[in-house]
């Protein structure tokens, strides 16, 4: 494979990055169900294929208690595990004998869902997403495998440095604030874990009149509708009022805060730079996303092509913008042999402070705007990728023109513009750095850039 | 580099029969051009958007000791310059135009994946026919790229203890045939091939008689095939290469590989020699390997995940390939477990398929699966660009691909015991553990 750098973009950045370049992004149709779940529905009948996305706001792991990583996350595990009909084996075994897909899952403001099947089995599977949805069983003996599983998960994940150094670096970055949560969960975390927990951040959080739904398929709106109505429509609406979806200012780093993560059997050094971004809805997005582009974003990048391409310190280098509705976050990172992160830092630094004092050429700017404007439409080729998109545009309030609105901007950004965006979202004094790498090799070289507070990757916690 | 393989794995499993009418052999083109170049062609209107794919006959599979992991260097080397265009131009016209692109190498074969928007087209056909034989391959920038290649490796291989392990299983459960290594290479190798040596395999592997054009998306057929005469009609074909002769004979007993490294948790892998995916055998073991592999019902999961709990997943089955490879299936253990256990319910649960069979519900599902990983992966311009060439390359024609589903409904659920007995047996099994340091056995 060329590239991960593709991968990484497409799992961190893209959605926000996305333009309408020809295609629209079709208006959907509006349903309501009678227990206020909002439905948005496109037909598409080029193959007999039906996909759903739901988004639970509230569900996600930042409104977790304190101290409880990975609540979010074994919830919804939890959900597939069984109901008040039927045992977690005759949920995988149904899914599995249809070859459909279903899974949930925890992000920072929301839980999803996220279904695709064939047409003949769409019944089916909405009958077992609502029962999941709506009499999880939440067994102790389920509990416990689950908890074990993400312990031993948990346990694994740190012989990977990659997938390491992200969770290290949001703790160090986010803190105590509701995103510093991981959904691997922590040691500590998975010790004091409790299925009364669980249960009551199921009960509190997860009802039907905040979700919101899409459907995109080759089913009729009428078809839809009743089997809606039968299934995920008898998801009761609590009495209740619904609980706030306020989440607190993101963190601002002051001056440089320096993590160094020992493994002493690491050959490659990784690392992880992180600043404030932009929420989703700020005015900058558009001069970002290009403007990223060209710093970080894409295989031609600076980044990229002095790390990589000019130099072969590593496989792949980039940087990404991650936007919530209340902030956001610059990110840039690549790996490379421990006895060379010296000379990827220095370069990475340098560059960053290029993009702030000389900013970008006009035709820099043209081959960003090309790039966004040509790449967008196969971010919306299937039907699970419009439902997301529908969602996206609803959860976000930006509008169903947003796409539109989003490509006329893109089309008028100048170079000048792009280093507007530079000064104002790249880092230069206040950031957070994190290293994880053969501390033996790589401590003194890391020690000009400051005083890295240690970590050894044994020690429990991030 | 074993996880490009995935790529096309679910795609290439097809029916033919459900096929919507809006994807047919009889809306393939096909053409070929006097140098030998094969092209394939699927117009589709829907997005303003074109998949264009070109894939080489040539992987690890056409290497030798010495000079392993060339082909995927090669793979890199493909965007670092020609004669016309000097070294990184391609990545920032493409870019330029809105286009974007990947590319990857398998044992079998290697890949060239672009999109883009209808304007760049004949840019791009300019610049692929390009670098189908006028790389330069600049001493300075080949040094550079055998330094992101040995990168490639560290972050891939050797950080990797799954990779290890699995690098370890296949060379030692092959020995003969050139699928012994994986398509990263040695690193000895990598750190050590010489350019001329590089260069002789460029020419004799990038030719247009030793390539598929796909082309699916938002284009004219006829004013394609015009700029494609233009640009590619002068490149000319060259000697076939040789073909890879080399046979893996019968394995005569069990193999063991153990490795011993710093980790958090082990790891396990067994596989069995199995046949090539133009073999009878390879359709019956696809199906088999669903219920026994597939997702959380399945049997392997049943009984190593959820009830012993001695895992925290299984995985693996066949792997589409030109000639004999291996059928996997791989562990990630929980730490402390018994390696031994695991090995010996694999067994079990294998032997219960030799003797008893797969259920009609199991043989149902499979069919099901099958099913709807097609269509999954026909969503897009892209997976369809990459079925028809796949399909081209491993299973001998782009036709196949809509005939494959007779080759399914043709195995019966009582045939799968006996293709099962043939393979899983005792003298055809390599098993590897990975160890953490320290001892967990």
């Amino acid at each position: 494979m060329k590239k991960l750098l593709t991968i990484i973009l497409a799992l961190t950045i893209l959605l926000p990055v996305v333009t309408m370049a020809v295609e629209r992004l079709p208006k959907p149709e509006k349903l309501v169900l009678d227990n206020g779940l909002t439905v948005y529905f496109l037909k598409n009948p080029e193959l007999p294929l039906v996909s759903f996305r739901m988004l639970i706001p509230g569900a996600g792991l930042a409104f977790e208690p304190q101290g409880y990583d990975g609540l979010a996350s074994l919830t919804t595990s939890l959900l597939l595990k069984g109901t008040r009909t039927m045992s977690a084996e005759e949920i995988a075994e149904a899914l599995d004998f249809m070859g459909a897909r279903l899974s949930l899952g925890d992000a920072e403001e929301y839980a999803s869902v996220s279904g695709e099947a064939l047409v003949e089995h769409l019944p089916r599977l909405l009958q077992i997403t609502a029962d999941c949805l709506t009499s999880p069983a939440f067994k102790e003996d389920e509990y416990k495998k689950e908890l074990a599983r993400k312990t031993d998960t948990l346990k694994s994940l740190k012989d990977n440095l990659g997938a390491a150094l992200r969770q290290y670096f949001r703790k160090a970055y986010f803190g105590s604030h509701p995103f510093g949560q991981l959904s691997s969960g922590t040691e500590s975390s998975l010790k004091k874990m409790s299925l009364t927990e669980i249960k009551k951040f199921f009960a509190s959080r997860f009802r039907p009149d905040i979700a919101i739904m899409a459907v995109v398929g080759d089913i009729d709106r009428d078809r839809l509708l009743g089997l809606l109505k039968e299934t995920i429509g008898c998801w009761p609406k609590p009495n209740t009022a619904p609980p706030s979806l306020d989440i607190l200012p993101l963190p601002v780093p002051r001056g440089r805060k320096l993590i160094l993560v020992d493994k002493p059997d690491a050959t490659q050094s990784y690392f992880a730079l992180g600043s404030p971004g932009f929420a989703v809805n700020d005015k900058i997005s558009s001069r970002a996303s290009l403007m990223n582009t060209l710093w970080g974003g894409r295989f031609t990048s600076w980044l990229n092509t002095e790390l990589r391409i000019k130099r072969g310190l590593t496989y792949g280098a980039s940087s990404s913008f991650q936007s919530w509705k209340n902030g956001g976050l610059f990110m840039a990172g690549s790996y490379t042999k421990n006895d060379q992160i010296g000379q990827m830092l220095d370069i990475t630094f340098d560059l960053l402070k290029k993009a702030r004092d000389k900013g970008f050429s006009e035709e820099e700017a043209e081959s960003a705007r090309n790039y966004l404007l040509g790449q967008f439409p196969q971010t919306l080729e299937t039907n699970g990728s419009k439902a997301g998109a529908y969602l996206r545009v609803i959860f976000y309030g930006l509008g169903f023109d947003y796409y539109d609105r989003y490509l006329n901007e893109i089309t008028t950004v100048k170079a000048a513009d792009l280093k507007k965006a530079a000064l104002e979202l790249l880092p230069e004094k206040d950031f957070v750095l994190v290293v994880v790498g053969k501390g033996d090799e790589i401590r003194k070289i890391l020690s000009k850039y400051g005083q890295f507070q240690e970590k050894k990757i044994t020690d429990p916690d991030f | 580099m074993p996880k490009k393989i995935l790529l096309f794995i679910t795609g290439l499993i097809l029916m033919s029969a459900m096929l919507e009418a809006s994807f047919t052999t009889q809306d393939i083109k096909v053409h070929q051009l006097d140098n030998g170049l094969k092209i394939i062609f699927f117009e589709d209107h829907k997005i303003p958007s074109i998949s264009y794919y070109t894939f080489f006959r040539v992987g690890s599979r056409n290497e030798r000791p010495g000079l392993t992991g060339v082909s995927h260097f090669i793979e890199h080397m493909m965007f670092n310059g020609t004669k016309k265009f000097g070294p990184g131009e391609f990545d920032r016209i493409m870019e330029f135009y809105g286009g974007s692109n990947n590319a990857y190498t398998s044992d079998d074969l290697t890949a060239y994946t672009d999109w883009f928007p209808p304007h760049a087209l004949e840019k791009m056909i300019e610049m692929e026919a390009d670098r189908m034989q006028g790389l330069i391959f600049d001493p300075e920038v080949f040094e550079s790229e055998r330094g992101v290649v040995a990168s490639e490796r560290r972050m891939g291989v050797e950080n990797n203890n799954e990779a290890i392990l699995q690098e370890n299983v296949r060379a030692t459960a092959i020995m003969a045939h050139p699928y012994h290594w994986d398509v990263i290479g040695w690193m000895s190798d990598i750190l050590s091939w010489r350019r001329e040596e590089v260069i002789q395999y460029y020419r004799t592997y990038y030719a247009p008689n030793n390539a598929v054009l796909v082309v699916v998306g938002d284009f004219d057929s006829q004013k394609t095939l015009e700029l494609i005469k233009k640009y590619y009609a002068g490149i000319p074909s060259q000697t076939p290469p040789p073909p890879v002769t080399t046979t893996e004979p019968p394995q005569m007993g069990r193999k063991e590989v153990v490795i011993k490294k710093e980790a958090q948790s082990p790891s396990f892998l067994v596989v069995y020699h199995s046949p090539k995916c133009q073999d009878p055998d390879f359709f019956a073991l696809s199906i088999l390997e669903k219920p026994l592999l597939r997702g959380e019902s399945s049997r392997l999961y049943r009984r190593l995940v959820r009830d012993e709990q001695l895992a925290i997943s299984v995985s693996g089955g066949l792997d589409e390939k030109i000639d004999p490879y291996l059928f996997s299936i791989f562990v990630k253990p929980r730490p402390g477990v018994d390696l031994d256990k695991i090995e010996k319910i694999i067994d079990e649960e294998l032997n219960k398929v030799i003797e008893q069979g797969l259920t009609d519900q199991e043989y149902q599902k499979a069919l099901n699966i099958i099913r709807s990983d097609f269509y999954f992966s026909l969503q897009t311009n892209s997976g369809k660009a990459n079925l028809l060439g796949a399909s081209e390359l491993l299973f001998g024609s782009y036709e196949e691909l809509f005939t494959l589903i007779d080759r399914y409904s043709q195995v019966k659920r009582e045939d799968i015991p006996g293709v099962a007995k043939k393979y899983f047996h005792e003298l055809n099994k390599t098993v590897g553990q990975l160890i953490p340091q320290g001892g967990n056995k």
